[in-house]
């Protein structure tokens, strides 16, 4: 990237104009407010110079020449017109031609309104077209995926959407076929556009070419209302512009933001908003009737919750969750536990996460766009593309366009590894072993440890499989540390996991970064919420313990389903049959609320406002666009009526206030207030701690000498990104995706078991499924490989140990 | 003398009057008696169908946004492919117009690219319930022969005839697209009242441009 001392000044329509060096001329106009039409040109791209709308006259020695402005290089000097008669020629010329076979469908076009096309016509058209010939056709739109539509005819061969599948995504599915005039867009044959990030083509095509099947004829722009807010699907937190129409949400498109995505976003933050007004969602509080739910009023509802959590000692109260809602309904919750039911047993995370205080309080933390200076990165964790598509196209552009070197280590070959440096597998167990020949850079990985050896270093640590120990990851963040200029970022997946640590949903934590032992800090927040609960509380597994041995009663799950989510799905529901009582907040019923005994109807994403924080400690906010179904409500809003039925007050009187509160309370939230995040720069968001304010905790990595686990099979158990979530199972046009549940194998170990592609087996841990057996030669050997949360694999969870048994067809 | 022209003022006054008393009378007796109104009076809505019975919307939603009244609904669907309801790929397969919020500016007509939605000359439009007032596809949309429905029978107010003065606005304004039109008045058979002879001008053009008409 240029300096500050490489400006050049160039002449911009008579105007004198400074401009950086090396920088492409359609972007210095535009900084410098000229706007020059352009179809094909997009800043996040490789100029191709494909569509000529961006000619504009340059001075040269020979006189003046019509040029692309999108491939010319400013230079110092340069004279430039961009609204010569000439270049008004030069305009009208190309939009004739572009219309030439172009169809008359703007009233039934997806993008009529909003169409570049149209308007570039109405600003720059010639008005009339002298082709009165009969257009081209082609079958109308074509599916080419399961997301996506294209229709030919309207195509103006930009190459936006091929550049983008083979520059940014690196799944190039789709390309230019044929020649001459019958040049179309389209997929190689028998190869469906699959990727996770299709929609991102239809965001940028320039015209209706390729258009979202979800958002098919659902509005038109006009009727669109939108607000800026956040995708909460995972903790990267893109920004996104959520758009509505006649209170629904119909659309969400990537909003460009140098600090998280870059404008670009997976399929499942764009499309997942359809379970929002999923018929299933829950809209009254539900109470349970022997083995059926009966619908009850709130009063009823908030009665019950208030007067059976009251009935228990505080400490035989526990609560799991937090992780999708916002931090003010985080914040409420952690209050509303330690302050009125008065226990320490919370968390935010199911177990399938990092140590709290490690995830929150890393240091020195790493930021997403210290990506784009790395010279190295280390990532150690989960396959990003399945879990973190956005990080994933951040860490490939900088390994496969900016030059970092990257070492991907994980028991599987994950979607990374085609730009990777250095790859490594190891057996799911044994990551301690291998750890440890890295850091002393023994026999074959000497050449990684060697690359290791340039920063700045950027480690993305977390867990590669939920079969794995968690504290794996701090491990390798405590070698990384020691590596030159390093920072480290922990990769935990789930929306709002990090502002839920944040606000205390952990037993190890209080809100803002504070450890429950730092006395100091402790006496500080009990000034502002009474005495807290004594001690350090368990966590979700020992929540989950604790109450099939007796020592707890109550559970409360606030928008969590472990049922789901936490490794071990058998202890789940023994220990949600063994509680005195379960209440659940949440969008559905889920295999966890359906085994509890009051059900209370929450608002969802775009339904409430609020904050939240990723996995860089970005806080940032989301806006409401639409009101909750039926009678749900703000989570913080149910949670001060229990309060005040047991006898307290949360003092909750709005999500502002509570968001006041925060800034009030929370140390390494001090001052961040939602007007800060409503206006200019506020709204790419703030990182945490604002300078100024103090962060009690800073968590310095240590390896705290986990074992090695030598187990055959190792199992290799972790998400994909279409699961069977609740969320995802209730959005029409995602649920389809989920692959299809198999047993992977290394083909070695496969022809020990004596078993082929295709050939079932029974996988069995706490239950046993029968499964497809897939050969992976990308595995590791001596490990096998099974998606969690599939509609077929959800029984098993991440078990660390299995039992194969083949199912012979003569034995049935 | 400023008296005399001080008495003399009132009646000055009242020669207005007695010149009225001698002019032809204008008053019609309504609703027994019904005046002929402008070939383009702006009446309640109908949605138009093709001679062949194609439901000429398409659910582009153009007329509801340009409605300075906001008081127009329209959602778009997917044609289903074996019984098309329309020609192309989408149909308005929701249309409500609220009569109440309506200001009759004919903006929707205007906008619409195929003219789908048209005027009548019908105006008696009133109702003991605010919901009947919000007219439905079920009032719009003529029968595939043509005739348009009325929520109300006929009687003394609603003469359903005036419904059928219904294409005023085609014959003004339709121009098909294309361009050996320019500058022509041409106009698209309507089913509203069945097809209708093209006027003057339409034939003048001779035409062959390669376009079939729509
Ligand atoms: S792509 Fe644009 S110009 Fe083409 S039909 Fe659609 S709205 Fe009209
Ligand atoms: S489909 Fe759209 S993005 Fe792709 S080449 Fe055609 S116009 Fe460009
Ligand atoms: S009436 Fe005309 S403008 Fe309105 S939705 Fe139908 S086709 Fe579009
Ligand atoms: S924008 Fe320059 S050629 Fe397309």
């Amino acid at each position: 990237m240029a300096d500050a001392s490489d400006k050049v000044t160039i002449t911009l329509d008579g105007r004198q104009v400074e401009a950086t060096a090396g920088e492409l001329l359609i972007a210095a106009a535009e900084k410098a407010g000229t706007y020059i039409p352009h179809f094909c040109w997009h800043p996040r791209m490789k100029p191709v110079g494909m569509c000529r709308m961006c000619l504009v006259e340059v001075e040269t020695p020979r006189g003046k020449m019509l040029t692309t402005s999108c491939t010319m290089p400013v230079a110092d000097g340069m004279v430039v017109d961009t609204a010569s008669a000439v270049v008004e020629k030069a305009h009208e010329g190309i939009l004739e031609f572009l219309l030439i076979n172009h169809p008359l469908d703007c009233p039934v076009c997806d993008k009529g309104g909003e169409c570049p096309l149209q308007d570039q016509t109405l600003g720059y058209g010639p008005g009339e077209s002298r082709f009165v010939e009969e257009k081209r056709h082609h079958e109308k739109p074509i599916s080419i995926s399961d997301l996506v539509y294209l229709d030919r005819e309207r195509c103006i061969l930009c190459a936006r959407c091929t550049r983008f599948s083979e520059e940014i995504s690196g799944d190039p599915l789709i390309e230019f076929v044929e020649r001459g005039n019958h040049v179309e867009v389209n997929t190689f044959p028998d190869e469906p556009f699959v990727s996770y990030f299709s929609g991102n083509t239809v965001q940028i095509c320039p015209v209706g070419a390729l258009t979202a099947k979800p958002y098919r004829f659902r509005a038109r722009p006009w009727d669109l209302e939108a607000v800026e807010s956040v995708s909460l699907v995972d903790s990267v937190h893109s920004k996104v512009s959520v758009e509505s129409s006649q209170n629904e949400i119909v659309r969400i498109s990537g909003v460009d933001n140098d600090p998280t995505n870059q404008g670009w976003l997976s399929d499942k933050d764009r499309f997942i908003y359809e379970h929002i007004h999923s018929p299933r969602r829950l809209t009254v509080p539900l109470i349970r009737e022997g083995d059926t739910f009966r619908e009850a009023s709130w009063g009823e509802a908030v009665g019950l919750v208030a007067e059976r959590l009251g009935a228990v000692p505080g400490t035989a109260v526990a609560g799991i969750g937090g992780a999708r809602a916002t931090n003010e309904d985080a914040y409420a919750f952690s209050k509303f536990m330690r302050s009125i039911v008065v226990t320490p047993h919370l968390d935010a995370q199911l177990d399938d996460g990092l140590d709290p205080e490690f995830a929150a309080a890393v240091h020195p933390r790493a930021r997403i766009d210290d990506l784009e200076r790395a010279a190295t990165i280390l990532l150690w964790g989960p396959d990003l593309k399945e879990e973190f598509p956005v990080l994933y196209l951040r860490v490939r552009r900088a390994a496969a366009h900016l030059g970092a070197r990257l070492v991907v280590v994980h028991p599987r070959v994950t979607g990374l590894d085609l730009v990777a440096t250095h790859t490594v597998r190891y057996r799911p167990g044994e990551g301690p072993a291998t750890l440890k020949k890295l850091a002393a850079g023994d026999g074959d990985l000497a050449a990684v440890r060697a690359a290791l050896n340039e920063g700045p270093v950027v480690a993305l640590v977390g867990r590669p499989g939920l079969a794995e120990d968690p504290r794996l990851a701090e491990a390798v963040a405590a070698f990384a540390r020691d590596l030159p200029e390093a920072t480290i970022m922990p990769l935990v997946r789930r929306g709002n996991v990090f502002g839920a640590l944040d606000m205390g949903l952990a037993p190890t934590l209080l809100p803002g970064r504070v450890s429950v032992t730092d006395t100091a800090a402790r006496t500080a927040l009990e000034d502002e919420w009474g005495a807290l609960p004594e001690g350090v509380g368990g966590g979700a597994t020992e929540i989950l313990t604790g109450l099939v041995s007796g020592d707890r009663e109550v559970l409360v799950l606030f928008g969590a389903d472990p049922m789901r989510d936490h490794p071990d799905p058998t202890l789940v529901r023994s220990a949600l049959e063994a509680a005195g009582f379960v209440a659940a907040f949440d969008l559905f019923l889920t295999d966890s609320s359906r085994l509890a005994d009051v059900v209370l109807p929450v608002a969802a994403f775009g339904e409430v406002a609020g904050t939240v924080t990723n996995l860089e400690g970005r806080v940032q906010k989301v806006n409401q666009i639409v009101p909750p179904p039926g009678q749900a409500r703000a989570a913080w809003s149910i949670l001060d009526d229990i309060a005040t039925a047991m006898g307290g007050s949360l003092g909750a009187t709005g999500a502002e206030r509570l968001n006041k509160e925060i800034a009030r309370v929370a140390p390494a939230y001090r001052g961040v207030t939602w007007d800060m995040l409503d206006w200019g720069d506020g709204r790419e968001g703030i990182v945490v701690p604002l300078r100024g304010a103090d962060q009690p905790l800073r968590h310095i990595p240590v390896d705290t000498g986990v074992p090695t686990v030598t187990e055959r099979p190792a199992v290799h158990s972790a998400r994909v990104l279409y699961d069977d979530g609740a969320m995802l199972r209730n959005c029409p046009g995602l649920a389809g995706l989920a692959p299809r549940a198999a047993i992977h194998m290394h083909p070695r170990d496969a022809s020990i078991l004596a078993v082929r592609d295709g050939d079932r087996v029974l996988v069995s841990a706490g239950a046993s499924v029968e499964l497809p057996v897939v050969i992976d030669a990308g595995l590791a050997e001596g490990a096998v490989y099974v998606p969690f949360n599939l509609v077929e694999t959800a029984a098993l969870g991440a078990p660390r140990s299995i039992r194969i048994d083949v199912v012979r067809e003569d034995a049935s | 003398m400023s008296w005399f022209a001080d008495m003399l003022g009132p009646w000055r006054g009242f020669a207005v009057t007695f010149r009225q008393m001698f002019r032809p009378k204008v008053t019609t007796q309504y609703p027994e008696e019904k005046r002929v109104k402008p070939q383009r009076f702006h009446g309640r809505h109908v949605l138009n169908r093709y001679p062949d019975g194609m439901e000429k919307c398409i659910g582009c939603e153009l007329c509801a946004g340009i409605c300075p009244a906001r008081c127009i609904y329209v959602r778009g669907a997917d044609n289903p492919p074996d019984a098309p309801v329309s020609p192309g790929e989408r149909f308005g397969f929701v249309y409500e117009i609220n009569m109440l919020r309506c200001i009759f500016c004919g903006m929707c007509v205007e906008a619409c690219p195929t003219e789908a939605i048209t005027m009548t000359h019908l105006f008696e439009m009133s109702v003991t319930d605010r919901d009947d007032a919000i007219y439905t596809k079920d009032e719009l949309l003529v029968e595939p022969d043509g005739t348009p429905r009325h929520p109300q029978p006929a009687g003394p107010l609603i003469d359903l005839e005036e419904l059928k003065l219904g294409n005023g606005w085609l014959r003004a304004t339709a121009s098909s697209g294309r361009a050996a039109f320019e500058g022509l008045v041409a106009w698209t058979p309507s089913a509203t009242f069945g097809a209708e002879p093209p006027e003057r001008g339409q034939t003048d053009a001779d035409v062959d441009d390669g376009n079939e008409g729509a």
